[in-house]
């Protein structure tokens, strides 16, 4: 291998090093991921590339740090950007046929601070359209197939992200999560990803799905990769209301290695063995021992409402997407059907065409729980249980620190396995949606193999503690070698 | 157009939309602009494009708090922007964001004066005499409640630019802040209905939360009407007559709506729930919508948004920085002035009007004098120049020393009525311009005394009509005399002479 | 509460611009009842006095100064429209009045 090659695969610590010694330079880096995007094009992980741009920026940031002018730990680094979050001059198709042809005249927030800090964005990812779904299967773009095994999802909406690390191609990327969207994929993949607390990234530029529950977070292969990544993106922004105000902590200094002392929390409903995978199970066990055994206490503590979670999560995420869809009417941007004859036939031809069916019967579902007499008692209804949610972890963190759970009740499942049942689908949500309804920050970690697949671990923080939950993740790393397991090479 | 018989009255409610006096936008940055090309004042916001946001324009809270502080309404400590959610090609987002259970301002309410016994039942026209003002009363109009939302953008039908199959939408006016004031439906007639919304637009302007130029679409209107028989405790069904932009349209289509509704009933129809529009023309109302077709807007709290809160002492701020209201003043000058009523409401129309009257007043040291030159003659020039009175080069300094000429006698009323126009079109010096002229007034007893008996000895059987006890033809002379002194006599000194001369 | 059924999704498509055939409505009435059968277990928890979570945090009303920005470039604010004239958006005439 290169040297460009073997820097594109180690963390992004030693890419830093790598690319200030002068063992490879940032074009070299970035012509040696364009390489391996296009050698892996069967993941169907990356949908559109901008290998132009990329390389003139490259050589730019190359000069840079052959000067000693870095500008920030990512300069010359390559990333990947999900397909909703937007770029100026660049398309956003959110994997949608509405949007195939879009090209967005503004930058997000996060892609603002990505390009003023040097980072490289080499191209976009594959999703489930407009962030709704579990798999990376509804998609224009065709399904993205895990790179552990060709034949299964990569987990969704995030999942070409989630692969794109996985498979090596770049070593961080962005994705959003609303109910579970880089944590679920990162657990099917094998990787890191990190939602942060709810108004800690700005959401100016994220094509919204659920508005009170979407977050942008990277994925990363380390622990300590994620938390630079989210030190970049993460801060105050006046374009986005429901930003905190809170400064960003110094992560990295946050990830001393020591955990003695900490109590982590460990809710009973999500260790229900009927509804977990064996391996699954055993591995999340073996991890919370490896924590114990570096000082960290366990305690046992309840979360009553889980039960509620997924009905919760749907009645307001369908409720707030129904809404947000509403500006994808073949107007102002965006596909139009073809020889309309009236406004409603543009309206109407416009938005069945250009819309997925999940999308479709998602913006139904959150058309009808908004509606007249039903409002009260579907939308109204699971805006309470949220408070009730909220309240549970609450209480729970009361007694410790943080909380310790399984990312998924399974394994990456099969392609096409849960198209005919969208209930399924939406119930392998349970232990992740719980984090986006009460605005906690999430990590998913690798902790090793069931069957061969990726187990995820998963650590959810008081709100904006996200120093907490890397200091944890980041000493697990320390102390196991599942960070480093890579999927199989093919071809 | 005949009136709706008297065992009826017509129950309105009123609600106006008006745009807020601000630079930018309500929940975008980009510049609010009238009369630009399509889509020259927009901001990704304004076009709803993919991954936009909101942010509340501070202005906004500001001029919420002072209309609501001016029409004795509850400025609500906290209040909720919520999604209406429909359709339109110029509602980019597919929803307006408004305000819907917890509005920014409620319980309000603001004083109208209605002509006594004048406010019949449409024809307004009260038994006043010819000349006379007319005799007020004043009547309160609750205001239900105001709140902040967005305005929409246009759509364009004219033909010659979009052709006759589509329409062009142009977005520099979505995003436009509004502020809908909703009234009671306490007004019972198409008169009140104006006063009502001369009241508010007056007000709107002197506490600068609005420019209210209809002709901008910056103050729309519509109303709601329904009839019912007169002592009956129910309100008749309702409908709503929209995109009224005069205050004229106002008057004729809530009459119109009222007799329609009546001649409805009178055929054995009934009154049903819909969206009228008014045809000025044909001076008809028609259905344009039925509102059982209407649209389930779906509102729930805008997720992208923050509940505004404000705190009461920011409520009081404002309250302490709240210029005099109309109403104020015009009891002021009442009182103060010793005006009549209908002189206070003309010269409190609008804050310059009253300014200009006060500063004129307080240098003329004759307020009624000024109020008769303001409300009479400055009117007359502003309504045949059709300007405003920032336009004419007649200032209080002008007009104050042109009164005191007159009351200290130097001048003649009638002299100065001809000198006015040229010192309202060009400025200048009132006493410089009447010795240019020669205008003086002559007070000289013997000038005076010289003139008259000229007077009397060319109208003799005229003088002696007078004698025999007469008095009509004294105008007359008045007149000669003034004539034949070229208007510089002093009347007062001539009343005089003429009376002790011809009646000894 | 009822079921939801293929009228109940024919109404709601409407209010939400979509367009079924009588196949799809008939499988989408299917799923959300099923969807709905699992939500309706909220119906069960004692919600009251319980207030809604409108936000994730109980933020200060966040304000931006009455400042105008430079508006977009005229082009680029139509540059994704499927239909223009001159900087205007193109659409079928629009007949009646907003809802």
């Amino acid at each position: 291998m290169g040297s460009s090659e073997s820097l594109l695969a180690a963390s992004l610590t030693e890419q830093r090093e790598g690319l200030d010694r002068g063992d490879a330079t940032s074009s070299e880096l970035v012509d040696a991921s364009l390489a391996r995007i296009a050698a892996h094009a069967d993941l169907s992980a990356v949908v559109s590339i901008r290998d132009a741009a990329a390389r003139a920026e490259s050589e730019a940031a190359s000069k840079r740090i052959a000067d000693g002018k870095a500008l920030s730990v990512l300069d010359g680094v390559p990333i990947l950007l999900k397909d909703n979050i937007v770029q100026a001059g660049e398309p956003a198709t959110c994997s949608s046929r509405i949007l195939e042809d879009f090209v967005s005249p503004y930058d997000a927030t996060v892609t603002e601070k990505l390009r003023a800090a040097g980072a490289i964005i080499v191209g976009r990812t594959n999703m489930d359209e407009f962030a709704m779904g579990s798999s990376t299967e509804n998609s224009i773009h065709g399904e993205a197939h895990n790179p552990w095994d060709r034949s299964r999802a990569c987990g969704g909406s995030s999942g070409g992200s989630a692969a794109a690390v996985a498979a090596g191609l770049v070593p961080l990327a962005l994705g959003s999560d609303t109910g579970g969207s880089i944590r679920q994929p990162a657990s099917f993949c094998g990787v890191v990803g990190l939602k942060p607390t709810y108004g800690r990234v700005s959401r100016w530029g994220l094509v919204a799905f659920a508005s009170s529950l979407d977050q942008i977070g990277p994925f990363g292969r380390r622990v300590s990769d994620c938390a630079a990544m989210l030190e970049m993106i993460a801060g105050h922004d006046a374009r986005d209301s429901t930003s905190v105000p809170e400064a960003v902590p110094a992560l990295g200094a946050a990830m001393t290695g020591d955990i003695e002392g900490l109590t982590i929390g460990l809710p009973k409903e999500y260790f229900v063995e009927e509804g977990v995978e064996p391996g699954v199970l055993a591995r999340v066990r073996e991890a919370i021992a490896t924590l114990e055994s570096a000082g960290a206490k366990v305690t046992p503590v309840s979360l009553p409402h889980t039960e509620h979670t997924i009905a919760t999560y749907y009645l307001i995420a369908t409720a707030e997407a129904s809404s947000n869809l509403a500006r994808f009417d073949g107007v102002r941007y965006g596909r139009r059907a073809d020889k309309v004859e009236d406004l409603q036939d543009l309206y109407m031809r416009s938005r069945s065409e250009g819309f997925g069916a999940e999308v479709k019967r998602r913006i139904v579902l959150g058309t009808y729980v908004l509606s007249a007499g039903y409002y009260d008692a579907y939308y109204g209804k699971a805006q309470r249980v949220r408070t009730l949610i909220r309240r549970d972890f609450e209480k729970a963190f009361e007694s410790c620190d943080l909380i310790v759970t399984p990312t998924t009740p399974e394994t990456a499942f099969g392609l096409g396995a849960k198209s005919g049942d969208p209930l399924s689908m939406y119930l392998s949500d349970v232990y992740t949606v719980s984090a986006n309804l009460a605005g906690l920050p999430g990590l998913s970690m690798p902790c090793g193999l069931s069957d061969g697949m990726p187990v995820g671990l998963q650590l959810i923080g008081k709100p904006l503690d996200e120093a907490t939950i890397l200091r944890v993740g980041d000493a697990y790393e320390r102390l196991t070698e599942h960070h480093l397991a890579r999927p199989p090479e093919t071809n | 157009m005949s009136a709706l018989p008297e065992k009826y009255e017509m129950v309105i409610g009123l609600e106006v939309h008006t745009h807020l006096k601000t630079e930018s936008k309500l929940f975008s940055p980009a510049p609010v602009q009238y009369g630009l090309e399509p889509n020259h004042s927009v901001h990704p916001i304004d076009l709803a494009l993919p991954g936009v946001l909101p942010v509340l324009n501070e202005r906004v809270v500001e001029l919420a708090i002072r209309l609501g502080l001016s029409i004795h309404a509850t400025v609500n400590p906290l209040s909720i922007f919520a999604r209406k959610n429909y359709f339109y090609p110029d509602l980019p987002k597919g929803y307006q964001i408004s305000q819907f259970e917890e509005p920014v301002v409620s319980d309000g309410w603001l004083d109208i004066e209605v002509e006594v016994g004048g406010a019949g039942n449409g024809t307004g026209k009260g038994k006043k005499k010819k000349g006379a003002a007319p005799e007020l009363e004043r009547k309160r109009i609750g205001i239900t409640r105001a709140h902040i939302e967005e305005d929409a953008g246009k759509s364009i039908h004219d033909i010659a630019i979009a052709g006759s199959d589509d329409s062009c939408i142009d977005l520099n006016r979505a995003g436009v802040p509004l502020l809908e004031i909703v009234s009671e439906p306490d007004i019972r007639s198409a008169q009140e209905a104006t006063a009502y919304l001369r009241g508010l637009r007056s007000i709107l302007r002197y506490i600068g939360v609005s420019d209210a130029d209809m002709e901008k679409g910056q103050f729309r209107c519509d109303a709601n009407v329904s009839i019912r028989e007169r002592g009956a405790k129910e309100f008749g069904t309702r409908t709503e007559i929209k995109n009224l932009n005069s205050f004229t349209s106002v008057e004729d289509a809530i009459e119109a709506e009222a007799i329609r509704q009546f001649e409805l009933i009178e055929d054995g129809g009934e009154v049903v729930q819909a969206t009228m529009g008014y045809d000025p023309e044909r001076r008809r109302t028609s259905v344009q919508r039925l509102k059982e077709n209407s649209d389930d807007y779906r509102y729930f709290p805008d997720p992208d948004l923050i509940p505004l809160r404000i705190d009461p002492a920011r409520i009081e701020a404002v309250r302490g920085e709240l210029p005099e209201l109309p109403e104020e003043k015009r009891a002021r000058f009442e009182s103060e002035y010793a005006l009549s009523a209908y002189d206070a409401g003309v010269l409190t129309a609008s804050r310059t009007l009253g300014d200009f009257f006060e500063e004129t007043a307080k240098l003329s040291g004759a307020p009624k004098q000024t109020a008769n030159w303001v409300t009479r003659d400055v009117l007359r020039e502003l309504k045949e120049r059709e300007c405003e009175l920032e336009d004419l080069a007649l200032t209080p300094e002008i007009l104050g020393s042109l009164i005191k000429l007159i009351e200290e006698g130097r001048l003649t009323a009638r002299n100065a009525a001809q000198i006015f126009p040229d010192l309202v079109t060009d400025g200048g010096n009132p006493e410089a311009l009447m010795v240019e002229r020669g205008l003086e007034a002559v007070s000289d007893v013997g000038a005076i005394d010289g003139f008259v008996d000229e007077v009397i000895a060319a109208n003799a059987d005229v003088v002696q009509q007078v004698r025999d006890g007469d008095d009509k033809p004294l105008n007359f002379l008045m007149g000669q005399v003034m004539k034949a002194s070229q208007g510089k006599a002093e009347p007062g000194q001539v009343r005089k002479a003429l009376a002790a001369k011809i009646r000894g | 509460m009822s079921g939801i059924g293929p009228s109940d999704v024919a109404n709601v498509a409407k209010l939400a611009r979509l367009a079924f055939s009588d196949e799809e409505t008939e499988a989408m009435a299917k799923d959300l009842e099923q969807i709905l059968g699992h939500v309706r277990s909220l119906d069960a928890l004692d919600t009251e006095g319980v207030p809604p979570t409108a936000h994730g945090f109980e933020l200060a009303t966040p304000l931006r100064p009455d400042r105008p920005a430079e508006p977009l470039d005229p082009e680029l604010a139509v540059s994704n429209a499927p239909a223009r004239q001159g900087t205007a958006f193109l659409v079928p005439k629009v007949l009646e009045e907003e809802g």
